[in-house]
C-alpha cells in the first residue's frame, strides 16, 4: 500500500486499471453487505456468526488496503512493466467466499437456534 | 484480440511501450517478475506453476479476465447473501424445512460459483498464455440450473400453499 509515492499515468484509453480497481471496490462493498446480512443471524445463532461478520469485514478491509498497490501494479503493466496474473489475490477472494458459504451452510444445518 | 485492437484503435505495441508510464516508481514489479520467471523457488514458484508456462498475454486481457472473475465472485456473494437473507427474514412466511432448503440451496450455489470462478479464471489465463481458444464457461449452466431449481422450489411452495 505504502510503496506508491507518485501517481502512475498510463496510456490506455480503455481505462483498464481504473475499471479493474472499481471492480475490486464493488467486490469489497458486496462483502460489507454480506457482513451486514450475517449480522441479522447473530441474535439467533450467537457468537459463531460474529466470526463470520468479522471475517467478511476483514476480507473487505484487505481489499481496501491493497487497492493502491494493485492500481499501481496494473497501470505499470499497461505501460509495459512486468505484470503477472494476480493468482494470490484471486485465490484468496475465491477461498474466502467458499469458506463463508461453507460456514453459512454449517450454521443453517447444524447450529441450534437461540431464542 | 484483433477485434479489441480494432475497436479501441490501439496497436499491441502501444501497451508494451515502456514510455506508457510517465511518472512511475518501479517498486511494485518484483512480485510479478518473480511469478513470471518461473524459476523462483517457494511461493513464487508455486504461483508460476499455477499459471502453467507460456508467455504473458496483453495486460489488458489479464485485467479483463480479473474483472470477469470479480463479477463471478460478486454473483456468488449475492447467492450467499440471498441464502442468509432467506434464513434470517422469512421465518413468518416459510416453514423451517422449506426455509432451510432454499437457504442451503442458495449458499451451496454461492459456494460452487465462488470456488468455480477461480478455476474459470485460471483456465482462461492459462489459455491466453498459450494463445489457445478460451474454454467455455461451465459455471454459466450451473448457475442457470441452480437458479431455476431454487425458483422451482418456490413455485411449488406457492402453488401448494394456495391450493
Amino acid at each position: 500500500m505504502a510503496n506508491t509515492k507518485r501517481a502512475v499515468v498510463h496510456n490506455d484509453p480503455g481505462l483498464q486499471p481504473e475499471r479493474t480497481d472499481l471492480a475490486w471496490r464493488r467486490t469489497s462493498f458486496t462483502l460489507i453487505t454480506a457482513a451486514c446480512i450475517f449480522l441479522r443471524w447473530v441474535p439467533h445463532y450467537g457468537w459463531f456468526v460474529g466470526t463470520l461478520v468479522a471475517a467478511s469485514l476483514l476480507v473487505a478491509l484487505g481489499i481496501a488496503l491493497t487497492q493502491r498497490r494493485r492500481y499501481h501494479h496494473h497501470a505499470s503493466g499497461i505501460g509495459g512493466a512486468a505484470m503477472a496474473a494476480n493468482v494470490r489475490g484471486t485465490a484468496a477472494i475465491a477461498g474466502s467466499v467458499v469458506v463463508l458459504a461453507g460456514l453459512g451452510i454449517y450454521t443453517v444445518l447444524y447450529l441450534p437456534l437461540q431464542r | 484480440m484483433s477485434a479489441y485492437e480494432k475497436a479501441h484503435n490501439t496497436s499491441p505495441s502501444a501497451s508494451s511501450a515502456p514510455d506508457g508510464i510517465t511518472a512511475a516508481g518501479d517498486s511494485s514489479g518484483t512480485e510479478a517478475a518473480g511469478a513470471d520467471s518461473g524459476q523462483g523457488g517457494g511461493r513464487q514458484g508455486i504461483l508460476a506453476r499455477a499459471l502453467g508456462g507460456g508467455t504473458d498475454p496483453d495486460p489488458r486481457f489479464t485485467l479483463a479476465n480479473e474483472r470477469t472473475f470479480l463479477a463471478w465472485i460478486r454473483t456468488s456473494l449475492a447467492m450467499v447473501a440471498g441464502g442468509i437473507a432467506v434464513e434470517a427474514f422469512t421465518s413468518e412466511l416459510f416453514g423451517p424445512e422449506l426455509r432451510k432448503t432454499v437457504a442451503v440451496l442458495l449458499l451451496l450455489l454461492g459456494l460452487v460459483t465462488g470456488g468455480g470462478s477461480f478455476f474459470r479464471w485460471l483456465n482462461v489465463e492459462r489459455a491466453m498464455r498459450r494463445q489457445e481458444p478460451l474454454p467455455a464457461p461451465l459455471l454459466a449452466p450451473i448457475l442457470a440450473i441452480g437458479g431455476a431449481l431454487v425458483a422451482a422450489v418456490l413455485i411449488v411452495f406457492v402453488i401448494g400453499r394456495s391450493a
